[in-house]
């Protein structure tokens, strides 16, 4: 339970991040917070001879706002975000699937832009952040590159990072007035990795909605335009409408097979799909926790 | 296997803030936060349960904050400010703690106490409220096994109401963005020496049990625009197939039947090797075979099975290759399993092997990135390694 032998190295600089992981190849791996990889570290099942801690580097822990969006710097945390001391993209979005995140002393630590590097298919800012049309800007050995959320996570733990490539900011839309986010995620136990998770981002005003399906053991299922899945059309009776046909027919289109896991991917999402629905009164706040 | 660590890579000096006292010790880049107290410098109140984030042990807080001593390395937190449950005796949320775990039996053993009282710090710090559901969430990422968890609940929720009734209100530190601990990095010009690694484990005789019933397994198929028996042809010639199949390697068929070979996988971070030996059968009658293989990486071991039949494919002259894919893995690796994301991924290297497969058949030389295979049941199984299952969430 102690990881194989490795070196260390703490650079300040991202340009030095990426050539020491350009020069260290296939044994270099980056890591942020840790709090994923330390287990995969811890178990030996990742033995990499140079881990690249890229937590020494002031510019990856900040945030802007840019017109329309907010930019996050790899290294903010799950805590950061769950305090509030990094924006948020509407009242309440991320802070609430932040707070369910693992535990406190996990948030502490772990960070946004990690989470999306190690690409785990139940991970929450994997499907949180593909649900709300995320995308990443990547650092390499030939300058700075943005990829869509959607064209970055290529499979389980895989994303479309390059050699001597890193993870260097995450550009999240922010939620107009007019819209509503639902998240729910199933978790046997508090803070484990989730079975299923669901996440609606709807605007009836605009008569818009994007629906997630994730923890399917590949990247998530976004379905851009879900107004398939309130019949054909997105206003204020929406959730009545949820259509968990229309759902389940999607999830055996993505390679689904399972009756069951379909039966708990369709729950999920429908009661993303309330919880979106019951945040347009005004009395309702949505509950820190969605893992219950 | 919580062990102290036998140095064996190079070691540097790591210095940050002990309990309030400048500390500074040798340790390797691997060592992490909890081994740096508890070995180098004898606090060992610190307690090292899971090891990979899960039972909260060996909580502490660093730069105030609760965070996994297991899951920060040492050499990650230099200069920063690290508190123990040595630190805390004169805490005054701590001493109010320790009264009330007294008071409501919330201990047992002792084992999760020192991480269940930082943790509850936390809770009673941050919490406007004595709110049952809400401690509990909190508690989640700490494991007891003696109490039952109704103590230690009670004891979190009366000093909380305790001090809210004093009129002492909840509190987030100020703190600036980031992991908590992680000060500013160094000049790095070059990689570092890199680490000399252990050679793979030699090719094992690994005894293939004849009457293997397989604990999972899952089918897979796959269209080629050949018909069924040029198809059915090729599978068998074993090199021919394997040099479809990325990562895999034959290095020798003692037997028309008996393969021995392995094959390097690599996903996200883990990287492994499994080596070992397959037995490939095939009825012509039915155009169908087996492959029957066994592996290790040196610490877990598999076996599994690969059942196909090539049948007519939905157009005139294409083939349909069914797979029946079965499999049981022991050792470390068998806690991750989840048979979902192997099937996730085994569609992946499926398609690609279909596609290099259909290369051949149209006469292309072997695919210059892969290296031929013998059995992708190794692969399957060494992929079960990737999940990290029902650890901590992300």
């Amino acid at each position: 339970m102690k990881p194989a032998p490795f070196e260390i190295a703490r650079p300040r600089e991202i340009e030095a991040a990426v050539a020491l992981l350009a020069e260290g190849g296939d044994g270099a791996k980056v890591m942020a917070g840790g709090q994923s990889f330390g287990p995969m570290l811890n178990l030996r099942l990742a033995q990499p001879s140079l881990v690249v801690d890229i937590t020494g580097i002031a510019a990856l822990k900040s945030v802007r706002e840019e017109e329309g969006a907010i930019v996050y710097g790899a290294l903010v945390t799950h805590a950061d975000v769950e305090d509030g001391r990094a924006p948020d993209v509407g009242a309440h979005v991320l802070s609430r699937v932040a707070a369910g995140i693992a535990y406190r002393a996990v948030r502490n630590r772990g960070t946004m832009g990690g989470s999306l590097a190690h690409a785990d298919p139940a991970a929450d800012w994997v499907n949180a952040l593909s649900a709300l049309g995320a995308d990443v800007e990547i650092a390499g050995p030939s300058g700075r590159r943005w990829l869509g959320l959607g064209d970055f996570l290529t499979g389980a733990l895989s994303t479309a990072l390059g050699a001597g490539e890193m993870l260097v900011a995450v550009r999240v839309p922010k939620v107009p007035a007019s819209a509503r986010f639902g998240y729910a995620k199933h978790c046997r136990k508090v803070g484990e990795f989730a079975h299923a998770t669901g996440a609606l981002l709807v605007d009836p005003q605009k008569g818009t909605a994007r629906a997630l399906m994730g923890a399917i053991d590949a990247p998530p299922l976004v379905i851009a335009d879900a107004r398939e899945l309130f019949g054909g059309r997105v206003d204020a009776g929406f959730a009545g409408r949820f259509d968990a046909t229309a759902a389940a027919i999607a999830l055996f289109d993505a390679g689904v097979s399972d009756p069951v896991e379909r039966h708990i991917h369709v729950e999920v999402l429908r009661r993303a799909v309330r919880q979106a629905d019951g945040l347009f009164s005004p009395q309702s706040s949505p509950s820190s926790r969605s893992a219950a | 296997m919580n062990a102290p660590l036998r140095a064996s890579g190079t070691t540097r000096t790591v210095a940050l803030t002990l309990n309030g006292r400048a500390v500074a010790a040798d340790v390797e880049p691997r060592t992490n936060l909890a081994d740096y107290v508890r070995d180098a410098l004898d606090a060992t109140g610190t307690h090292i349960g899971c090891e990979h984030g899960v039972c909260g042990a060996c909580t502490v807080l660093v730069d105030g904050e609760p965070a996994r001593a297991c899951l920060s390395f040492a050499a990650t937190c230099a200069g920063a400010q690290v508190t123990t449950i040595e630190g805390l005796d004169d805490d005054e949320v701590t001493s109010e703690l320790r009264a009330a775990f007294n008071r409501e039996h919330a201990l047992q053993c002792g084992f999760c106490t020192p991480g269940m009282l930082v943790s509850s710090r936390d809770l009673v710090l941050r919490l406007a409220e004595p709110d049952e559901t809400r401690i509990r969430y909190g508690l989640a990422g700490n494991l007891c096994r003696c109490t039952g968890y109704a103590g230690i609940v009670k004891a979190v929720a009366s000093v909380i109401a305790d001090r809210r009734a004093r009129g002492i209100a909840p509190v987030t530190e100020a703190r600036a963005l980031g992991p908590v601990g992680a000060r500013s990095g160094e000049a790095v010009a070059t990689v570092p020496l890199v680490v000399e690694k252990a050679a793979p484990p030699a090719a094992a005789t690994m005894t293939i049990s004849t009457d293997f019933k397989p604990a999972n397994s899952f089918e897979q198929s796959f269209e080629l625009a050949f018909p069924p028996e040029q198809v059915f042809a090729f599978f068998a010639d074993i090199r021919e197939v394997a040099a479809c199949l990325p990562g895999a390697v034959v290095e020798a068929m003692p037997e028309p039947e008996r393969v021995e070979g392995g094959m390097k996988v690599k996903l996200g971070p883990i990287s492994t090797t499994f080596r070992g030996t397959a037995r490939v059968t095939r009825d012509e009658a039915t155009q169908s075979g087996v492959i029957l293989g066994a592996g290790a990486d040196g610490r877990s071991s598999t076996q599994g099975e690969i059942r196909y039949r090539v049948l007519e494919g939905a157009a005139p002259g294409t083939a349909r290759v069914d797979l029946t894919v079965g499999y049981t893995l022991k050792g470390p690796l068998a806690q991750f399993g989840r048979p979902g994301l192997v099937r996730e991924v085994a569609g992946r290297l499926i398609a690609e092997f279909a596609a290099h497969l259909e290369a051949r058949l149209k006469g292309a030389p072997a695919p210059a990135a892969s290296s031929g295979g013998v059995n992708p049941l190794r692969l399957l199984f060494s992929l079960l390694a990737q999940r990290l299952k029902a650890l901590i969430g992300g």
